[in-house]
């Protein structure tokens, strides 16, 4: 394992790759940097310049997105007070007023030096467990893989912030599109509609596409010309990182870095919770275990360090997801199984023993983003603010040109852009109407995979009851049962507290 | 009174009625124990309960929805404009071709979010217009080998 990983560490390390991989890890970090452009904006905006590359080099870019979008945040959240993406939001609670006290270089170095090591240590569980999961799920039949499918999909439904029934319906909606077009065993045409280019199903790149990016920048449009910027940036940007006084704080303080990155590989792990939920879950933990918790957020160095290890160790957890079991753990690691889609890898059990160079390649991707992310943040934090006020109104066309770009590419077809359309309004209208994207998207992916494994299963033994008589699936469909009972629970628990807060609050996509 | 979560809930309902009316004509297989429309019956049949949850749900709960505070006005006409320059490019594209159809969308879209004042920003609006496009169709033609739609009426 070591030795393939060594091997491939070298080989990533070759321009043809690391070019990709450096120029992904700089859009992920500008993308990271600029608020309103998250992570999974910038992962689409790359995407059709992965096309014609071969896909090491298109998922090591993936790869380099990932990673610098998430450790990129942090530096708007730093400087200005403002989260590049969801997954900085905590580290505005102490980065900020850390910079407030003159100690801006400080306050950055932290913050990259820590999603630097909770993302190596993400690394580790990468490379460790990935193989080992995957030879787990290699055990499993048709009945096991339709209880996990299910069991992923109720499980984003439950965790989603809004409301579990609508999580749930949203989950069923994106079912729906994958039942549109020909049956995915004898590929018999159904509900087409009697349009012509459903025959062939519905690709769910487009769908992905549309939905999250039009989601995103429909939002903000309908905020312009109405909000100032928030936040009071940092007066003199002008600073130095103190390296090595940071790097000895983060390692004076092992326990907070070991259990952060826990809470951030642990929820990336578990499907479409992602990087938002794990960097306040470590932030909240670190405080809960803090000898001194009045002072969080008062710009102490724990609670950067909680935020920052806990969002890149995440990227690590659900890389392990989508390569061992091939469910994408968020819609970046959607994007990045579309990529394979289109390079005609089968993701899934079988991906990391049949590719296994490829499997390595990400691997080491992945660490070596790390390296680049620390060198370009270090060397260009001084320069971000000037990046950050890219003004939306030239930068939201440009996004919907690559978007367009990424649909029609996938096979030269107008009709993608036509779904990319379709579902950019849907989307758009399901965030207006407080319904999560996530389980829509995971319901898109996974809707095939349910389906085949479910008749696998009825066509191996007709017995219904086998789904739960098997014990991993009949445990993964208990588990199914409990976590949306749980969802229910806590949305009501939930919602007697807040009783009387008022019903607009800003969507987690 | 229905709320947006009901008329959503109906739209739901409405749409997956629909679809498995139209699951009736799919013929069974002979292979297969199940045949094409068995799934698609479940799915939409969840669809459609989960729907009727959503609008009573959302009907039980209309006094709570009468005391809340109204939304504070955002810019829809705005976001419906966008939208309409946006299917207006899907639309040109394959008559125009990408180059032509990109540089009006880029123009138009970046006019609509914030409207250039003088003559020198209309003219670095169209700047970046131009190099949107030409860019964009360099890397994806020339470097990445992606076609991208030539224009039905102007052959580029």
């Amino acid at each position: 394992m070591f030795e393939l990983l060594g091997t491939s560490l070298v080989g990533i390390l070759h321009w043809h790759y690391l070019l990709p991989l450096a120029a992904g890890t700089l859009a992920g970090v500008i993308g990271g940097a600029l608020p309103g452009v998250t992570i999974t904006m910038t992962i689409i905006v790359v995407l059709p310049f992965t096309f014609g590359l071969d896909p090491l080099q298109g998922l090591a870019a993936m790869a380099g997105v990932y990673v610098g979008g998430s450790a990129g945040g942090l530096i708007t959240a730093i400087l200005l007070g403002i989260p590049g993406t969801p997954s900085a939001i905590a580290t505005t609670f102490d980065g900020h007023p850390m910079a407030k006290k003159g100690e801006a270089g400080r306050a950055i170095g932290l913050g990259v030096w820590a999603s630097f090591f909770g993302g190596l240590l993400g690394g580790v569980f990468l490379v460790t467990a990935t193989g080992p999961l995957a030879a787990i799920a290699l055990e499993f039949g048709p009945w096991e893989f339709f209880s996990l499918f299910v069991f992923a999909l109720s499980m984003v439904a439950g965790l989603v912030e809004t409301s579990v029934l609508k999580g749930l319906l949203s989950g069923a909606i994106g079912l729906i599109v994958t039942v549109l077009g020909n049956d995915p065993v004898l590929g018999q045409p159904r509900l087409t509609l009697g349009i012509d280019f459903l025959e062939g199903g519905i690709p769910f790149l487009p769908v992905l596409i549309g939905v999250f990016a039009f989601a995103q920048i429909m939002t903000d449009v309908e905020r312009m010309r109405r909000r100032g910027v928030a936040g009071a940036p940092v007066a003199d940007a002008r600073f130095r990182v103190p390296h090595l006084r940071v790097i000895g704080e983060i390692l004076t303080r092992p326990f907070l870095l070991a259990w952060s990155t826990l809470v951030g590989l642990l929820i990336g792990v578990l499907p479409a919770i992602g990087g938002s939920a794990a960097n306040v879950m470590a932030y909240d933990q670190a405080k809960k275990f803090s000898r001194h918790p009045e002072k969080f957020g008062s710009g102490i160095p724990e609670g950067i360090i909680a935020s920052e290890s806990s969002n890149n160790a995440n990227v690590g957890g659900s890389l392990v997801t989508i390569m061992a079991f091939g469910i994408p753990g968020d819609a970046v690691t959607a994007v990045m199984l579309g990529a394979l889609t289109i390079h005609g890898i089968q993701s899934g059990p079988l991906f990391i023993s049949q590719n296994v160079k490829l499997a390595y390649g990400i691997f080491a991707a992945y660490i070596v983003a790390h390296f680049i992310m620390v060198l370009i943040i270090a060397l260009g934090a001084r320069f971000a603010l000037r990046v950050v006020t890219v003004p939306k109104a030239a930068l939201f066309p440009i996004v919907l040109v690559l978007c367009v770009v990424g649909a029609y590419a996938l096979s030269n077809v107008m009709a993608n852009v036509y779904i990319l359309a379709v579902f950019g309004v849907l989307g758009y209208l399901l965030v207006k109407g407080g319904f999560p994207l996530a389980p829509l998207i995971l319901g898109v992916i996974l809707g095939d995979q349910i389906e085949i494994n479910l008749i696998r299963a009825v066509m191996t033994d007709p017995n219904p009851w086998l789904f739960f008589t098997h014990p991993i699936s009949g445990g993964l469909l208990a588990a199914s049962v409990l976590s949306v009972a749980f969802a229910l629970w806590q949305h009501h628990r939930h919602r007697r507290r807040s009783a009387g807060a008022a019903e607009e609050e800003d969507v987690d996509f | 009174m229905l709320g947006r979560d009901g008329w959503a809930g109906l739209a739901c309902l409405a749409v997956s009625l629909v679809l498995l009316v139209a699951t009736r004509g799919l013929p069974q297989s002979a292979l297969v124990p199940i045949g094409p429309g068995v799934y698609p019956r479940f799915v939409l049949g969840i669809t459609a309960a989960l729907s009727l949850l959503l609008v009573a749900s959302d009907f039980a709960g209309r006094g709570r929805r009468a005391r809340r505070a109204p939304a504070p006005g955002l810019n829809y006409a705005l976001v419906g404009a966008a939208f309409a320059v946006f299917f207006l490019y899907i639309l040109a594209l394959p008559s125009l071709g990408f180059r032509i159809a990109t540089v009006a969308f880029v123009l138009a879209f970046h006019a609509l979010l914030e409207p250039p004042r003088g003559a020198r920003r209309w003219a670095l609006a169209l700047g970046l217009a131009v190099v949107v496009a030409l860019v964009s169709w360099f890397v994806f033609e020339r470097g990445l080998s992606v076609l991208l739609p030539r224009g039905r009426w102007t052959d580029f």
